[in-house]
């Protein structure tokens, strides 16, 4: 339950004593941001590719998040409001200089300063939000926007996208020195204040204008809000992704390609490459591979139709760079190499695994030439 | 009650027979007379196990021998260079094996190449199936 904050709190200017100054949403919802947040950067920044879904679940939740906390600024009490404490440029330059001269005013609810922060903040999630979406359908041709961007579109957005994190590390730095300074300057602990949720009234403090909260109109607007964007994501995420391999392979090349080695999927190499190893089937990889004419030529056929130029997959784009001296070793280009560098060359040494070229060993859909981060698991033998 | 052993030893009798049946089979026979009669004399199990166990010169550098990929033990699965299981080559742990004439020729014409540098004579084909048949 809300409870309206304009009741308990009506600071008087000789009053001293607690007051309450965060509601319980405006808490919540500060600590919840924490933990998404957080769990957002330390995914997109640290941990290993397949933990591709936690990232995109915890930056879904950050969206959530914002969205409700958009709604309250408008329908929230006193210090949730946007219109109580976010202000014009003057007005931050002004709070700025008299905190150079040692004499800013003591704010209960956000000061000046503060506002730009949480307006910044809420700018940049937001942004962080919409990239991370454009990003997750164009170059993982996921989600609710993989039908419509293509990866060329997804890729760039994925500069934007880290450059807003990169942004986003600098603001919270910027939050928390402004926090503690804050709390400094006016002997009072700001991040206690925003677990308890109140503040110690002092003279002179100056504090937001009285405001009722309409948490009833607020709830209702969040559900609203919340329950169509999540139903209209999901339907978007029903359609059928922009030109991602869908059809099983071809049988006869599955039989051939498919006897020794897994049968790549023919995206993951582009028509030169293909040209070239079919060319060299009488020693293919120190091995001789030749077949009959006619079913070189069916296999020519239909990984001509279905090589890297056909589809606007990750790894059709990015093992379309082949290295000259190698054409068709996947892993002789440098995106195998730099996504692979990390791991120990024991990993693929393991029963389970047996070379590097066994794909489908870590990739559960490597036969699909999709190579979804989060469909990696690999084998502990 | 006198005639149960009877019964009991002509079903065992014909248990026995049919495994032995599962075991030959008419399209291997097939290929197996093939080979013997190019080759132009008896096809023979040791000469089959020497060869597939040897180590040939000729080949690709990667592939000296049969049991590179295909183990020294015919009756487990060996492993292609690429990571992938290659079913038992012998024929009491795969009864599959050379019964499609196509798929005989085609690996012996790769494998033969890789390992020894050339096609291998229908002798070899032969003592090689002949030896991995009786396993």
């Amino acid at each position: 339950m809300m409870t309206p904050d304009t009741i308990s709190a009506s600071p008087s200017r000789d009053a001293a004593g607690p007051v309450r100054t965060w509601d319980p949403l405006v808490r919540l919802f500060h600590w919840s941001l924490v933990a998404t947040v957080g769990t957002a950067l330390a995914t997109g920044l640290f941990t290993a590719a397949d933990w591709i879904d936690v990232h995109v679940w915890a930056g879904a939740a950050m969206a959530g998040l914002v969205g409700i906390r958009l709604a309250w600024g408008f329908l929230g009490g006193r210090n949730a409001r946007f219109s109580g404490f976010v202000t014009g440029p003057r007005a931050v330059l002004a709070h700025l200089k008299a905190l150079r001269a040692g004499e800013g005013e003591r704010h209960l609810g956000h000061n000046p300063a503060g506002a730009v922060m949480i307006v910044a903040l809420l700018a940049v999630l937001a942004g962080l939000a919409v990239t991370g979406l454009a990003v997750f359908g164009g170059v993982l041709k996921s989600g609710p926007l993989a039908w419509l961007v293509p990866f060329e579109t997804g890729w760039s957005l994925r500069e934007l996208h880290e450059v807003l994190a990169y942004g986003l590390i600098a603001l919270i730095g910027l939050h928390l020195a402004g926090t503690v300074f804050e709390s400094i300057r006016t002997r009072e602990n700001l991040a206690r204040a925003m677990m308890t949720g109140t503040k110690e009234a002092r003279p002179g403090d100056h504090a937001a204008p009285a405001v009722r909260a309409r948490p009833l109109l607020a709830g209702l607007v969040m559900a609203a809000l919340l329950g169509a964007a999540g139903a209209g994501l999901f339907a978007l995420a029903q359609r059928p992704a922009f030109n991602v391999p869908t059809a099983a392979l071809d049988p006869v090349y599955a039989d051939e390609c498919g006897a020794c080695h897994m049968a790549y999927h023919p995206s993951l190499l582009p028509r030169q490459a293909w040209e070239k190893l079919l060319a060299g089937l009488g020693d293919h990889f120190g091995e001789d591979a030749s077949l009959p004419d006619a079913t070189l030529e069916a296999i020519r056929t239909y990984v001509m139709a279905n090589a890297a130029e056909a589809f606007d997959t990750k790894p059709a784009h990015m093992l379309a760079r082949i290295n000259p001296d190698m054409p068709f070793t996947l892993t002789a280009t440098r995106f195998w190499q730099r996504v692979h560098g990390d791991l120990p060359a024991a990993v693929f040494k393991r029963a389970k695994v047996g070379a590097k070229g066994n794909c489908q060993a870590c990739h559960r859909d490597a036969e699909s030439g999709l190579f979804y981060p989060g469909n990696i698991s690999i084998p502990k033998e | 009650m006198t005639h149960l052993p009877t019964r009991l030893c002509l079903a065992l009798a014909i248990a026995l027979g049919a495994t032995a049946g599962a075991l030959a089979d008419p399209a291997r026979d097939a290929i197996l007379a093939g080979y013997e009669k190019a080759a132009g004399e008896p096809l023979s199990a040791d000469r089959g196990k020497a060869f597939f166990n040897a180590t040939h010169a000729g080949g690709k550098p990667d592939t000296p021998t049969c049991t590179t990929c295909h183990t020294a033990n015919p009756k487990a699965a060996g492993k292609t260079r690429a990571g992938k299981a290659i079913e038992p080559m012998a024929v009491s742990a795969n009864p599959n094996r050379f019964t499609d004439p196509a798929f005989v020729e085609k690996w012996f014409g790769r494998n033969c190449n890789s390992v020894l540098g050339r096609d291998c004579t229908t002798r070899e084909k032969g003592d090689v199936i002949t030896w991995l048949s009786n396993l």
